[in-house]
């Protein structure tokens, strides 16, 4: 008997959600006809630049905006972020919306964007402005579209989310915010069909030489910052990594020295450590310190880690109903899902208890460069792709 | 400086952030029974024009319905300027079409002289097509003192503007014509204008009456001559100048910033005459005026600049009787 009604429930879920993927192909275009309203959002928020840390113009723009778009009374907490909330016709329970609003482009560099007819080009619009924008601006699409919701709608721009932030604006929010929340979705700009359900076990650090003052050049081996972190290098590469459980080390960035004939005494070498396994993180750490104590003592320079940013594993199954509404949304919009862990807002999202993927907007390219694009075309299907997501919570399909 | 310009630079000098109530703005419009046009004059400005329509459409059309109606009125662009602007809603016209019977003249003011006859607000609002960092303070820091201010006429735009240069932004420069040559002859003949910190800018709004009763120049005079002639006929109090904070612009050779004072020197020179003010050039002022920005007020600095000059030397009777 339970298992003809188990059987019932589920199908009466499909019925469900097929009833609102009835509806995709008219929000797609409902979308695409007031989609200048993100566009706008996207370009304004866009220009003013957010490197992390330095949030505060952008999110103060994000704060008019919610208001603007008829949000009542949003804030801005002690870590900066901006929230607002869309109150639901029961209010029994919450759903996130989120997007991180730094980004990786420091304020030096010139933030204009360009304006196609099919694409939007410059620092920073696919991370993250224009999911920034559309999460900004979907009160007032959601009004446009007719479209209500029985759970309250809490709408998130978090700061300190990238490298040295650690994720801090969001998991202050989520330790400090009381509002039971049924799940989140954090909204990235890219790339259409990105589906993360899990976070990523991850060590971020950087790896700093100091050649000191009174540093013996006479010695065996003596050497400037270039060549001794050049042999670290080398000593982290021969570092064995498992295969399984999938673990990878990224060597992001080098920076050392400032001229052509000048041995220079610094430098730093930043990385990261991913794995599924948080025990091997742990292990791979024990050996870069070791590396550097090594390097220290055999060379009489100072080397030591810093480690700036840690996310655990965590994550919901592939088989949540969360997860598999979002690949049912997918399909029927015809992308195919890139499954991905992310070491994004997830993580926390997640950590705290909350069911939670990551979604991507539209398509991209050139991400991380001055010349960051974003694909119009495809931008309505992923607002769209959004907005049935919500439904579909809203409406309890992805209860697990 | 004087008292009066000091006072002038007070009352009709405003910051684009005293208007960022736009919705009051418009509740202001709307009962003064104001309409206003907005007009963006093109010329193979495929990179630009998007932006432009897509932010200023959005913001001050659809959002706050600031602006009645908004039109590019493009010169015959061979990019693809009017696709794009189109693909943002805009009203895309050729200036060719628009009053055929007077014939069609290349450049920016013809543009703006038939947008005139094209668009009904009772305010036109002119903004050129090439800001990289457009944004809704380019439209309503100009029209707002015209909504506010009965008295004014004439609504001129100034910035810090730095140049757009392929390695950055730079902090101060642009606006070399007015430097070298706009303040140097306003400060000789009409000292009054030096008032207008940016007399070159080319965004400005103004009432329809005004500007239906001037000529417009088509070429690189149309901002200096509006500003004699309307100084002619209405005085100083019609102008007032809006500081828009930083304009991102192309950067010009020093060779297209030659044939621009060219023509601008053509224009100064034809309302010398018409205003009769060659015939005073014995009576021109020695003082050159030009301004300084210090914690957000705008002074302008004033220095006596008189060219003496020595006779020739063998008028000199020493230099006669001199033995070499």
């Amino acid at each position: 008997m339970a298992k003809v009604i188990k059987m019932l429930e589920t199908k009466s879920t499909e019925f469900d959600l097929n009833n609102l993927l009835k509806d995709l192909p008219t929000q797609i275009e409902k979308i695409r006809e007031i989609r200048k309203l993100v566009l706008t959002d996207a370009v304004l928020l866009g220009e003013i630049p957010a490197p992390t840390f330095k949030e505060e113009d952008r999110i103060r723009l994000a704060v008019d905006r919610f208001r603007e778009n008829g949000l009542e009374d949003p804030e801005i907490d002690d870590h900066g972020n901006a929230s607002a909330i869309l109150n639901g016709t029961e209010g029994k329970s919450s759903i996130l919306v989120m997007a991180h609003a730094d980004s990786v482009f420091d304020a030096s560099t010139q933030h204009v964007l360009n304006v196609g007819p099919d694409a939007i080009t410059g620092p920073g619009i696919a991370d993250n402005a224009i999911g920034l924008a559309t999460v900004v601006a979907l009160p007032k699409l959601l009004e446009l579209l007719d479209i209500q919701f029985k759970d309250d709608l809490i709408f998130l721009a978090n700061t300190k989310s990238l490298g040295r932030g650690n994720l801090d604006g969001a998991r202050y929010f989520l330790e400090t915010m009381k509002r039971p929340i049924r799940a989140g979705i954090c909204v990235e700009g890219a790339s259409q069909g990105r589906l993360s359900y899990s976070g990523l076990g991850t060590l971020r650090g950087e790896i700093r030489l100091e050649v000191p003052s009174n540093y013996d050049w006479n010695r065996f081996g003596s050497s400037g910052a270039v060549s001794q972190l050049t042999r670290v290098v080398n000593q982290l590469l021969e570092i064995p990594l498992p295969k399984e459980p999938k673990t990878k080390m990224t060597l992001g960035g080098l920076s050392c020295g400032t001229t052509y004939n000048k041995t220079p005494r610094r430098g730093t070498l930043r990385f990261e450590i991913t794995s599924e396994e948080d025990s091997v993180i742990t292990e791979l750490k024990q050996k870069v310190d070791d590396l550097c104590e090594q390097c220290s003592l055999e060379n009489g320079t100072k080397v030591y880690l810093e480690v700036v940013a840690t996310r655990p594993n965590c994550g919901i199954a592939f088989t949540h109903p969360l997860v598999k509404a979002t690949r049912s949304i997918m399909s029927d919009l015809g992308v195919t899902p890139e499954v991905n862990p992310s070491t994004g807002d997830l993580n926390v999202l997640i950590e705290a208890g909350h069911p939670g993927v990551t979604l991507g907007l539209t398509t991209a390219e050139n991400i991380g460069e001055e010349n960051e694009c974003i694909h119009l075309n495809s931008l309505p299907s992923g607002i769209a792709q959004l907005i049935t997501l919500l439904q579909a919570i809203d409406q309890g399909l992805c209860e697990s | 400086m004087t008292g009066d310009n000091q006072k002038w630079l007070k009352q009709n000098t405003f910051h684009h952030g005293e208007f960022w109530d736009i919705l009051n703005l418009v509740k202001e419009k709307e009962k003064k029974g104001l309409t206003i046009s907005l007009c963006i004059p093109t010329l193979n400005e495929e990179k630009t024009i998007g932006k432009e329509v897509l932010i200023l459409k959005s913001e001050l059309m659809e959002r706050y319905p600031l602006i009645d109606e908004f039109a590019v009125i493009d010169s015959g662009s061979t990019d693809k300027t009017l696709e794009v602007a189109r693909s943002y809603g805009a009203d895309t016209y050729l200036a060719s079409d628009i009053l055929p019977e007077v014939g069609d003249k290349r450049g920016k003011g013809e543009n703006l002289w038939k947008a005139i006859h094209q668009l009904k607000g009772d305010i036109i609002c002119y903004v050129d097509a090439d800001i990289s960092n457009i944004h809704p303070r380019f439209v309503y820091g100009l029209v707002a003192p015209l909504i506010k201010k009965e008295e004014v006429q004439y609504v001129k735009a100034f910035y810090d503007r730095p140049l757009n240069y392929s390695s950055g932004l730079r902090s101060s420069g642009g606006g070399r014509v007015t430097e070298i040559l706009i303040r140097p002859l306003f400060s000789l003949f009409y000292p009054e204008l030096t008032n207008i910190i940016q007399p070159l800018s080319g965004e400005y709004a103004a009432r329809r009456e005004v500007l239906e009763v001037i000529p417009f120049p088509i070429g690189y005079g149309v901002e200096t001559s509006h500003l004699l002639d309307l100084y002619e006929k209405f005085g100083i109090d019609a102008f007032a100048q809006t500081d828009l904070d930083r304009r991102v612009h192309r950067n010009q050779t020093t060779n297209a910033l030659g044939k621009m004072s060219f023509g601008i020197l053509q224009t100064f020179i034809n309302r010398l005459h018409s205003q009769g003010m060659i015939d005073r050039i014995p009576d021109m002022e020695t003082f050159y005026r030009r301004f300084e920005v210090e914690d957000g007020s705008y002074n302008q600095l004033v220095q006596e600049v008189v060219e003496e000059e020595r006779p020739a030397m063998i008028e000199i009777e020493e230099y006669r009787n001199r033995t070499v």
